[in-house]
């Protein structure tokens, strides 16, 4: 028995060990789908996702800003993020999922489509924003290359910033 | 370190508390000067302070209230006269001390305040009654190192030697004390004060230190175990003010108590939530035993969690005394200033408030004061042609009316003309003529909370600049207060101001407007009324009622927060009269809900500044209800145009041409009866969703994804039955027209006559022919067969 656990230990430790020496060049990410193209966010700025429920409009706010709703107990911003890409709206249905970003004190949950995957991807994969697409005032951080497919990996400080 | 930090703290804490009581007692002494009680009381504080800072080796801080406690145990003792000059001296030195104390505050040390002038005035007064003026400054210091010696000395004495000594000299000053008291009723009080004897003087210096002794070594309970320190001297002190009975206190640090609050405020919303689930239960299981248990369970933590909200609002309240108490010293300032004649009346100064409304509350009273004092009261001469007692009054109320507290300032001044009011608003362009002819007097009178605004013809230091009083007004409309003005011109001026107990919990009107909730902070409404469509009138594009005698301009809460017009507008409407500050508006809603008690969040970073919305909270239901800011709500009011009655039917009619083009939606429980109807349907090629239960039916109706052309609905279904669904498709105004078609083995007649009720336009019971069905349902759509 001691030895089992001794061994799981170790293997637990060895795989720490993986994570230090990888942390530097890789990023974990969530990727998550809205209208054709896929998108991502790191890992760490998620709070948590939910499954959609019931919110409430607020008035003088653009379309994209669909309300507020209740997190146990806390009132949270909810914005459609393809209405924000200037898509249109879409009902919403089984994979709709609410994305609970965090930064700091600023929380806003988020409308996708659907989750694809959490994925960890190398830093030297991921290109910089297009040129036409940089810059401070871009959403887009950058572009990270996997084998068959890009997707766009989004600031979520930009995401979490009021523009109206 | 810490631990003399920690005394600094209390002493802080105590002397700042000791002088607000200081400054009214100063005030009452100078119409009083004769009063020893007041006297003493404020000889303590002087002597309190000394003692205390003596302690802390605040040098500078213990050189004034030396100083301050010569003239005033002169004073005590009778030697001295509280004359205006004194009471002046006396006063400049207690602002010093407050500077002292502020410099304490904020660096620890009492270097960098200049206090030799006011000492030396301050001995001038003591010394030789303003006319000898440098022998008493070297005294001073050579006093000061008597005393310190004198200290020493007593603190190599045993315990018994002490108290020995201090009951010989309490004993002596006690023969003096009632040898000079007889002296001077013998001489029926009239008898000029004598001057201060030579012999006398060190005497009393002496005295002094010996009773300082204790009090120097336990600051800290100085002031509440006073009472057993001079436990003789009580006796021997002539009619020491009465200790209140010792309040038993603990200091808290208020962020704990903000926290304790906000859990509170936690624990209110699961109660809403729990009390709305027993009345879900309730209904479910009519009857049930377990059900008696539940309720009783609910109530007492409904009752418990309410007494404990009021608890923790307790203590969290401060009597608003705290803030009166610096008016009467601001008045006898302003009365000296302006030359006029003024007294200032409290009372209520025992209301209590939250503690952050008693912080917010100052300044808009010091303004209104202020604005009394010097537009209100006329001069001396004035009132006295007017037939006026010389002496103007200005009385601070302060008292309890329901959910709020309301404060007071009434004078007895020259009082608002309104016609000049209006005369001089049109001179700076505040308002236009148009809008003055239509100004009732209240109106005219509220006219004064305008930014820029002044009726006073020059700037004075006091008033004038047009600028106070819309302070006043922010401020109570930032506390959801209401101001109102009442006023009669040469009789004198009234203002009340309303505010809400507690911020951070509230009681609210929750209205509906179409599918959408409200909470309105109940503090601003005034009152509901229940109106048909005809009672609203439109005068310049605006509505308006008429409410009893007055009009009222009206705005539909629709408009301001762009709601969708979906549901069925009835003929009648709810109006909740809102006021606030000075000004009044009717809000049109769809329904009333009823009044909840809400707890207010924040809607964060994101969402914030959002205009008309002041927050949210978070419903019974788990739901968020977004609470009216009904100060911005009044600003966007004047922006909306009369559409409020205007209804609008944009319904789409698309071209049918194709079999598929009709919808109809099947809405049963019975997965069986679902194909009975597809089957004697599907041969038409019309287009068939399904809905298992009326709830489900009605979200897919309200998605809008398809455009139903009539729907067969099943009566008794699970969630939502048949009768339900019904009455809720015919809410939308949209749906008026859609054919809804019952299918059910329900036939007794009450059961067809509740399915005409909810608005069913047929009633197909089982076993029916597909035939049958068919032909029903071509019928009601419209189908035209040659497809």
């Amino acid at each position: 028995m001691s030895d089992k656990l001794q061994q799981v230990i170790n293997n637990q430790n060895r795989q720490q060990e993986l994570g230090i020496s990888h942390t530097d060049d890789v990023v974990q990410l969530v990727g998550f789908i809205i209208g054709e193209e896929e998108y991502a966010v790191p890992i760490l700025s998620i709070q948590e996702i939910i499954k959609p429920i019931e919110w409430t409009r607020v008035p003088q706010t653009p379309g994209y800003v669909l309300g507020v709703f209740n997190l146990r107990g806390a009132v949270i911003p909810l914005i459609d993020l393809r209405l924000k890409f200037g898509l249109k709206s879409k009902k919403h249905n089984e994979e709709t999922r609410f994305f609970v970003l965090k930064q700091g004190d600023d929380v806003a949950g988020f409308v996708i489509d659907r989750l694809t995957m959490a994925l960890r991807i190398k830093k030297t994969d991921i290109g910089p924003a297009p040129d036409t697409m940089a810059g401070d005032e871009s959403l887009i951080e950058g572009v990270g290359k996997q084998a068959d497919r890009i997707l766009t990996i989004l600031k979520v400080n930009k995401l979490l910033e009021r523009d109206f | 370190m810490d631990e003399f930090q920690e005394i600094l703290q209390d002493f802080l804490v105590e002397s700042f508390e000791l002088i607000e009581q200081l400054d009214q007692d100063l005030v009452e002494l100078e119409s009083r000067p004769d009063d020893l009680d007041l006297l003493n009381g404020i000889f303590r504080v002087a002597h309190t302070v000394k003692g205390a800072s003596s302690f802390l080796n605040f040098d500078v801080l213990t050189h004034l209230t030396h100083h301050m406690e010569d003239v005033l145990n002169k004073a005590r003792h009778g030697e001295l006269r509280i004359t205006p000059d004194v009471m002046d001296v006396i006063l400049e030195s207690i602002d010093l001390m407050k500077t002292l104390l502020g410099v304490i505050r904020d660096t620890s040390a009492d270097s960098g305040v200049d206090v030799s002038e006011c000492v030396s005035r301050l001995d001038k007064v003591s010394g030789g009654d303003g006319e000898v003026e440098s022998p008493v400054l070297d005294a001073a210091p050579v006093i000061e190192e008597k005393e310190a010696e004198e200290e020493l000395d007593f603190e190599n004495m045993d315990d018994a030697d002490i108290e020995a000594e201090i009951e010989r000299l309490l004993s002596q000053r006690q023969d003096e004390d009632k040898a000079k008291r007889e002296a001077k009723i013998a001489a029926g009080e009239s008898v000029p004060v004598p001057p201060p004897s030579p012999d006398e003087e060190p005497e009393e210096q002496k005295a002094k230190p010996a009773p300082k002794a204790p009090v120097a070594a336990a600051p800290k309970a100085a002031v509440s175990q006073k009472a057993e320190v001079f436990d003789d001297a009580k006796a021997a002190a002539p009619a020491k003010r009465a200790p209140a009975a010792v309040e038993q206190t603990i200091r808290v640090d208020v962020k704990r108590l903000d926290h304790l609050m906000n859990l509170i405020g936690e624990l209110v919303l699961a109660k809403n939530r729990l009390i709305k689930i027993n009345d879900d239960v309730e209904e479910r299981y009519e009857g049930e035993e377990f059900l008696e248990e539940l309720n009783q369970v609910v109530s007492i933590v409904s009752l418990v969690t309410t007494d404990l909200q009021i608890a923790v609002m307790k203590t969290r309240m401060l009597p608003i005394g705290k803030v009166f108490n610096k008016f009467p010293r601001m008045i006898r300032d302003l009365t000296r200033e302006l030359n006029k004649k003024m007294e200032l009346e409290i009372s209520g100064e025992d209301t209590e408030l939250d503690k952050s409304i008693v912080e917010e509350i100052g300044d808009p009273l010091v303004h209104i004061i202020r604005n009394s004092c010097d537009h209100g009261i006329e001069t001396p001469a004035v009132r006295l042609a007017a037939g006026k007692p010389e002496t103007g009054t200005i009385a601070l109320k302060a008292y309890n009316e329901g959910n709020a507290i309301v404060i007071q300032i009434d004078d007895d001044g020259k009082g608002l003309d309104s016609d000049m009011l209006k005369n001089k608003s049109l001179e700076k362009g505040i308002i236009t003529e148009k809008e003055a002819d239509l100004m009732s007097e209240k109106d005219a009178f509220s006219l004064i909370f305008k930014p820029g605004f002044s009726t006073a013809a020059a700037v004075t230091s006091v008033s004038g600049r047009g600028v106070g009083m819309d302070v006043v007004k922010t401020n109570i409309e930032k506390l959801n207060g209401i101001i109102d003005i009442d006023s009669e011109v040469g009789v004198g001026t009234s203002i009340k101001l309303k505010i809400p107990l507690t911020l951070a919990i509230i009681q609210a009107l929750l209205v509906g407007v179409q599918e959408e909730h409200y909470a309105i902070p109940l503090a601003s409404v005034l009152e509901t009324v229940r109106i048909s469509r005809d009672e609203i009138y439109t005068v310049e594009n605006r509505s308006v009622m008429r409410l009893r005698e007055d009009v009222l301009s009206l705005v539909h809460i629709g408009d301001i927060f762009e709601v969708e017009r979906i549901l069925d507008s009835s003929e009648h409407a709810y109006v909740v009269v809102l006021g606030l500050g000075a000004s009044k508006i009717g809000l049109i809603v769809d329904t009333l809900i009823g009044q909840e008690e809400i707890v207010i969040k924040s809607l964060g970073e994101y969402l914030k500044g959002i205009e008309g919305i002041a927050g949210a909270t978070i419903r019974g239901d788990g739901g968020v209800t977004l609470i009216v800011d009904v100060a911005a709500l009044m600003h966007m009011a004047k922006g909306v145009k009369a559409s409020a009655m205007i209804e609008e039917t944009s319904s789409v009619t698309k071209e049918k041409t194709k079999a598929s083009d009709y919808t109809i939606m099947i809405v049963d429980d019975s997965k069986t009866d679902r194909t009975i109807m597809r089957k004697a349907l599907e041969p038409l090629g019309i287009t068939l969703i399904e809905a298992s239960d009326g709830q489900e039916a009605l979200n897919t109706l309200k998605q809008g994804d398809h455009h139903f052309d009539a729907m067969l609905i099943d009566i008794e279904m699970p969630r939502m039955d048949g009768y339900s669904l019904a009455t809720e498709i015919k809410k939308y105004n949209k749906y008026k027209k859609l054919p809804l078609i019952a299918v059910t083995s329900r036939t007794g007649k009450s059961d067809r006559m509740r399915g005409v009720e909810s608005g069913m336009a047929e009633y197909i019971t089982k076993p029916y022919s597909a035939d049958y069905l068919a032909s029903v349902v071509q019928r009601n759509i419209n189908f035209k067969s040659e497809f």
